[in-house]
C-alpha cells in the first residue's frame, strides 16, 4: 500500500507545493492535500490554536486537522529561511511545535528544518526528508532534481502571469488555457502574503471580484525573483523578511509602472512584518500618489466591510480617470 | 415636478432627499432606522409621497448605506453606491473645492481626502465603533440630556477634562469617574468631543494629509461640541454644510442623475411600495460545508432577491447579483 502524505493547503503551499509533491510523488508515495478552506475548516483552525497567532497559521491548524484523519504522515516542513541572511516568520518556525502540543490524535509529523540562512542548496534538506522514507540516495537526489525542475517551471507560469491555483492546474489538471486575459477596466496590483489572496475563502474571493469587474489584476507571485529583489534593495537597510520583501519590491515596482492603475494591499490582523511592510509600502505610495487600499483581514471580517472599500477603491480610480466628465455634476 | 431620489439606508438612520433637475434639495427626510430597515424606507416614501406634489416624476434612484442593497430592491434602484463615493460626490458638489471629508455616523466614520474633486485617499473605521454617533447617543442616554442638547452644553465648558477616548468602554469608565469627582456636565461633555475628535484623528485620521476646506457631515456633524473639537485639534475652520446628515443619499441622488444622463427609464418601484409587504427572511444553506446565511426577501409572497451565499447558487438563481463588486 502506498503511504500517504498530506500536506495543508495553506501557508507556504501556494510558494512550494510542486517542489513537495513532486518529490515525494518520485520516491512513490501518495500526496493529499486539505481541500480548499470552507468555515467548518476555518472554524476548527480556530477552536484548536492559541488566541495570539495570526489568522493565516490558525487556519493552517484547520487544514492540518481537516487531513489528520486521511494520511499516514503529515509533512510540515520547518520554514527557518528561505535565502541567504534572510528569516521566515517565527510563526512558521514553530508551526510544527504548535501542531505537535495543540492537536491530539496526529499523525507521525515530519518536520525538517529548511535554514538557507547560511547555504544556498536545497539538497540537504531533501536527502534528510528523503531518508524518512528510503535509504535510497540516489532515488532521493533523483527525486530532488526533479522536484526543482518541476518548481522551476511552475515559477514559469507565475510570471507568465498565471496565480498559484491556476498555474497548479494547468501543471496537474491538464488545463491549458489558465487565467482569461482579463477585462477592459483597469490594472490593480494586489499585493499581499500569497496564503491571504490566493485563499478565496480568506480574502472574500477578492481576486474574483475584481476580476467581475473587468479589472485586470497582477500579483508579487508575478514578477520575477531578481526584479523583486532589485527594487525591495531601494531600502534603506536590508529587509530579512523574505515574504516582506517580496511584497515591497514588488509593490515599488508596480508604483513605477504606468500600467497600473492602483495597488490594493492585504494584511492580516495580528501579523506582525505585515504592520511594518503596509507602513513602508503606503509611505512609498504617497510619494507616488497611486490610488492606494489597505485591506485588514481577520475571522470576523464581515463581507460588508470588504465590499464597501472595494467599491470606493474601484470608483476612486474610475472618476479619476474620467475627471473632465465630473465636473459638469 | 421632476427629479431624482436620493436613498442612504444606514445602521441608525434612514434618509431620503429628493433633488430637482437643477440639482436643488427639495425634500430631506431623517429617519431612525431602529432595526427595521424595511419599514424605515416604506415611511420615509410615504412621507416623501405625502410632501412632494401630486405629478412628481422620479427620474432616477440611487441607494447607499450598509443597507444599499436592501434599499436598491425594495425600491428599485437605478445606481447603487457605497457610502464613500457617495458622500464624497455629495461634498464636493455642494462644497465646491473641498479637500477633506470628516464623517461620522451613527456605526461608522470615514475619512476622505479630495485633491481637485477626486478622491484621492480613504479610510474607515475597523471593528472599533468607539467615537461613532451610537456612543455618543449612548452617553447623552445615560446622561440624562437629550442628544439635541448634547453639542450646546458641550460649547458651555470652560475647562473641559481629559477623558481616555482609546476604547468607548475605557472613556465610560473614565467619564463616571470624573463625575462622581464632581467635574461640571459641561466640562465631562467637551472632554468626550475631544477625546472622541482624538480617537478619530488617530485611528480613522492616522497619516492622512488633512487640508482645509474641511467638511464636517454625518449625523454627528450635528453635534456642535464635537465641530469645535475638530476645529480646535486640527487648527482649522471646519465646515458642516446644509443637509450634513442625509449626505450619503444627497449623493445617492446625485449618481442617479449622473447615470440616467443618458436617458432611460428608471426603475424605480413607485411610491407605492410604502404599502407593499416585503419580508426578508433566510435559511441556512447546507449545500457544503461554508452553511452559508441566505437572506431572502420576498414581495407580497413571491422571492425578489437572494443573497449571502458565497458560490452564487441562490444570488445568481434569481439574475440578480448582490453587488457590483
Amino acid at each position: 500500500m502506498t503511504l500517504k502524505v498530506g500536506i495543508p493547503r495553506a501557508l507556504l503551499y501556494y510558494y512550494y507545493l510542486p517542489l513537495w509533491r513532486t518529490f515525494f510523488e518520485a520516491l512513490g508515495l501518495e500526496v493529499v492535500i486539505s481541500r480548499p478552506t470552507t468555515k467548518t475548516i476555518l472554524d476548527a483552525g480556530l477552536q484548536n490554536s492559541g488566541d495570539d497567532v495570526c489568522l493565516p497559521v490558525r487556519l493552517a491548524f484547520g487544514h492540518v486537522l481537516d487531513l489528520k484523519d486521511r494520511v499516514d504522515v503529515l509533512f510540515l516542513p520547518r520554514m527557518v529561511s528561505i535565502a541567504r541572511r534572510e528569516y521566515i516568520c517565527p510563526k512558521f518556525l514553530g508551526f510544527p511545535d504548535m501542531v505537535r502540543h495543540g492537536i491530539s490524535g496526529l499523525p507521525p509529523l515530519i518536520d525538517p528544518n529548511l535554514n538557507l540562512y547560511r547555504k544556498d542548496s536545497l539538497y540537504p534538506f531533501f536527502a534528510a526528508l528523503g531518508r524518512n522514507f528510503t535509504s535510497n540516495r540516489l532515488a532521493i537526489y533523483l527525486a530532488y532534481r526533479q522536484a526543482v525542475y518541476t518548481q522551476t517551471r511552475y515559477v514559469q507560469l507565475l510570471e507568465k502571469g498565471f496565480f498559484p491555483e491556476e498555474a497548479l492546474a494547468v501543471m496537474y489538471q491538464g488545463l491549458t488555457e489558465g487565467r482569461e486575459p482579463g477585462g477592459d477596466g483597469p490594472t490593480v496590483a494586489v499585493i499581499g502574503h500569497p496564503y491571504n489572496i490566493y485563499d478565496p475563502y480568506i480574502s472574500m474571493n477578492l481576486l474574483s471580484r475584481l476580476a467581475r469587474n473587468g479589472v485586470r489584476v497582477c500579483s508579487a507571485e508575478n514578477l520575477p525573483e531578481t526584479l523583486v529583489r532589485e527594487q525591495a534593495a531601494r531600502l534603506p537597510k536590508h529587509l530579512f523578511w523574505s515574504l516582506g520583501q517580496r511584497m515591497i519590491g514588488a509593490a515599488w515596482h508596480y508604483l513605477q509602472s504606468p500600467g497600473v492603475d492602483g495597488i490594493i494591499h492585504v494584511a492580516s490582523f495580528a501579523c506582525g512584518p505585515d504592520s511594518l511592510t503596509g507602513e513602508l509600502i503606503s509611505r512609498e505610495v504617497k510619494r507616488r500618489g497611486k490610488p492606494f487600499l489597505n485591506l485588514t483581514l481577520d475571522e470576523h471580517s464581515a463581507e460588508a466591510g470588504v465590499v464597501t472599500r472595494l467599491e470606493a477603491f474601484l470608483d476612486m480610480i474610475e472618476r479619476r480617470q474620467f475627471l473632465p466628465a465630473r465636473e459638469s455634476v | 415636478m421632476k427629479g431624482y431620489l436620493g436613498i442612504d439606508v444606514g445602521s441608525v438612520s434612514t434618509n431620503l432627499v429628493f433633488m430637482d433637475e437643477n440639482g436643488k434639495i427639495r425634500e430631506a427626510i431623517y429617519l431612525r432606522t431602529r432595526g427595521q430597515p424595511i419599514c424605515a424606507l416604506q415611511e420615509g416614501l410615504r412621507q416623501l409621497a405625502g410632501r412632494l406634489p401630486a405629478n412628481t416624476a422620479v427620474r432616477g434612484v440611487g441607494t447607499t448605506g450598509s443597507g444599499r442593497f436592501l434599499a436598491g430592491i425594495i425600491a428599485g434602484a437605478d445606481v447603487v453606491k457605497n457610502e464613500i463615493t457617495s458622500h464624497a460626490v455629495a461634498a464636493s458638489t455642494l462644497v465646491p473645492g473641498v479637500q477633506t471629508i470628516l464623517e461620522i455616523g451613527g456605526q461608522d466614520s470615514k475619512i476622505i481626502i479630495l485633491r481637485n474633486g477626486v478622491v484621492t485617499d480613504f479610510a474607515m473605521n475597523t471593528v472599533c465603533a468607539a467615537g461613532t454617533g451610537s456612543f455618543l447617543d449612548q452617553q447623552a442616554a445615560r446622561l440624562n440630556i437629550p442628544i439635541e442638547e448634547f453639542g450646546n452644553l458641550a460649547l458651555e465648558s470652560t475647562v473641559p477634562v481629559r477623558i481616555a477616548g482609546r476604547c468607548a468602554v475605557f472613556a465610560e469608565s473614565d467619564m463616571i469617574h470624573k463625575q462622581q469627582m464632581g467635574y461640571s456636565l459641561p466640562d465631562i461633555l467637551a472632554g468626550l468631543c475631544e477625546a472622541l475628535v482624538r480617537n478619530y484623528l488617530n485611528n480613522v485620521g492616522k497619516g492622512k494629509e488633512i487640508l482645509p476646506p474641511v467638511v464636517f457631515q454625518g449625523g454627528v456633524a450635528a453635534n456642535a461640541g464635537m465641530r469645535r473639537a475638530f476645529e480646535q485639534a486640527l487648527g482649522l475652520e471646519v465646515h458642516v454644510p446644509p443637509h450634513y446628515n442625509v449626505m450619503g443619499a444627497v449623493g445617492a441622488a446625485i449618481l442617479a442623475r449622473e447615470k440616467m444622463a443618458g436617458g432611460g427609464t428608471s426603475r424605480f418601484r413607485g411610491f407605492g411600495v410604502a404599502e407593499t409587504r416585503f419580508k426578508a427572511g433566510g435559511f441556512v444553506c447546507e449545500n457544503c460545508p461554508n452553511l452559508c446565511e441566505v437572506v431572502e426577501i420576498t414581495r407580497e409572497g413571491e422571492v425578489i432577491a437572494r443573497w449571502g451565499d458565497r458560490c452564487g447558487r441562490w444570488s445568481g438563481s434569481l439574475g440578480y447579483q448582490e453587488s457590483a463588486v
